[in-house]
């Protein structure tokens, strides 16, 4: 043991070039560098990696999920005030459609009313005139009695004759 | 150690043991299971990766600062490496490829901030990332995981990779050596980047501390001697710009091994419809 160690000590001494050249420590270097690095791959691979990988996962997911979540409440409440605006729609047609048939019918009523009061204003004008007409009618007879008895008159006059009922209707025509 | 010059920015790469370990003899190679000062670093970050872990890794849905912080470096593996480069079918190696990462910061930042303890030739810490030794592990490792794989996943198949394809026979015959030596060089940029990163800073650093001591007591000595104080201090200021030219190095270099590593994942796990 003390002489292998004044051995290195001796090789180090003799080697002027670096002592990462000195291949006595390299068999002893390299086994414990692998031991001690899978020691830390398999703490890595089996408890670091998941942990600090998981983690991140999680979060990802979990945003994700977060994300994915919000769009689907976004789009009900979208779908929601989209039906909401055709309710709406819908109603102002009805409404529309409600005041016009009662126009309709308001207009209908008062255009019957108005050919009602027509017609019975007709009827009116119609009697009336027809009054009229039978009093002109029975006024022009009148007026042809009183011609005949005027011509008799005069005939009676200026002849000095009485006429007869068939000679004026003669004498008319 | 009193042998020692004053001078020796190499002495802190230096591997002495702390503990005489079992010694195996495995066909004509000693192995020696000695705690050495570098291994001795391994087992502190690893211990400082596993407290790490065991204090932030938590399942919360909002995260504390803690936990936002080793998010955070999962992030740079998960989101900013493997999915835009390999994609989805990536994930499975995430945790081998995150592994690296922290491995190799958490070793590089302890090179660099416990590196203080070596500016006056003290060998208080020791970066283990810049053992030649370390990388090479490293990046063979990963390199043969990877091809490997590739033969696991695709069979006969993968070695397509060393024929691009559109180049008739012969344009296949002459470039295939080519692939393969730019392809096999890989583990050899690997460990060689992340070695050469590691061991210049810390030399410029360990030099620039030796300046301030030598300096520093060469002006104790009075008179014009005095003077030597000036660039005692410049000096100690290039430690203080250094140390955090060295962090942002640590970072990268860990950042850039992993970007790699996962660049030569995506040929395995995307074969045949990426290029």
């Amino acid at each position: 043991m003390a002489s292998e160690t004044q051995e290195g000590t001796a090789a180090e001494g003799h080697s002027s070039g670096l002592p990462q050249f000195d291949f006595q420590w390299w068999p002893g270097q390299i086994a414990w560098f692998l031991i001690i690095f899978f020691v830390m791959l398999a703490f890595i691979r089996f408890f670091a990696a998941p942990r600090v990988g998981g983690a991140m996962d999680d979060r990802d997911r979990r945003i994700a999920g977060d994300i994915a979540e919000a769009r689907r409440m976004k789009d009900e409440a979208d779908a929601q005030a989209q039906a909401a605006q055709a309710d709406m729609a819908q109603a102002r047609a009805a409404a529309q459609k409600l005041g016009a048939e009662a126009r309709a019918k308001a207009q209908a009523g008062i255009a019957a009313r108005l050919a009602e009061e027509e017609a019975k204003l007709a009827k009116i004008s119609g009697e009336a005139e027809a009054r009229i007409g039978a009093a002109r009618d029975a006024a022009m007879a009148n007026v042809e009695g009183i011609a005949r008895d005027a011509a008799r008159a005069i005939v009676e006059k200026l002849t000095g004759r009485a006429v007869s009922a068939a000679e004026l209707q003669s004498a008319r025509g | 150690m009193a042998g020692q010059p004053a001078i020796d920015p190499m002495h802190q790469f230096s591997v002495h043991k702390i503990w005489q370990g079992p010694t195996f003899h495995v066909g004509g190679l000693t192995l020696d299971m000695s705690i050495t000062n570098s291994v001795a670093s391994m087992i502190a970050g690893a211990v400082i990766i596993v407290l790490f872990f065991a204090l932030t890794a938590r399942r919360e849905i909002v995260p504390n600062r803690a936990q936002a912080l080793a998010e955070a470096l999962y992030n740079i593996v998960d989101k900013v490496l493997v999915t835009p480069i390999i994609g989805h079918q990536g994930r499975p190696y995430i945790p081998y490829l995150f592994t690296l990462f922290c491995v190799i910061l958490v070793l590089n930042l302890m090179g660099v901030l416990l590196a203080i303890g070596n500016v006056a030739g003290l060998s208080l810490t020791f970066t283990v990332t810049s053992q030649l030794a370390i990388t090479a592990t490293l990046a063979v490792l990963t390199f043969f995981s990877v091809f490997i794989l590739g033969f696991i996943k695709h069979g006969p198949k993968f070695l397509g990779l060393f024929f691009p394809s559109g180049m008739g026979v012969i344009g296949a015959i002459l470039m295939a050596p080519i692939e393969m030596i730019s392809y096999f060089v890989r583990p050899v940029t690997l460990a060689m980047r992340l070695f050469g990163n590691m061991l210049g800073g810390h030399v410029v650093m360990a030099l620039f501390g030796s300046f301030v001591v030598a300096l520093g007591i060469l002006g104790l000595s009075g008179g014009v001697a005095t003077l030597a104080f000036v660039p005692s201090v410049l000096s100690f200021a290039m430690i203080v710009a250094l140390t955090g030219l060295e962090l942002v190095v640590a970072v990268l270099q860990a950042f850039v091994f992993v970007a790699l590593a996962t660049v030569y994942l995506n040929e395995v796990v995307n074969f045949g419809h990426g290029h």
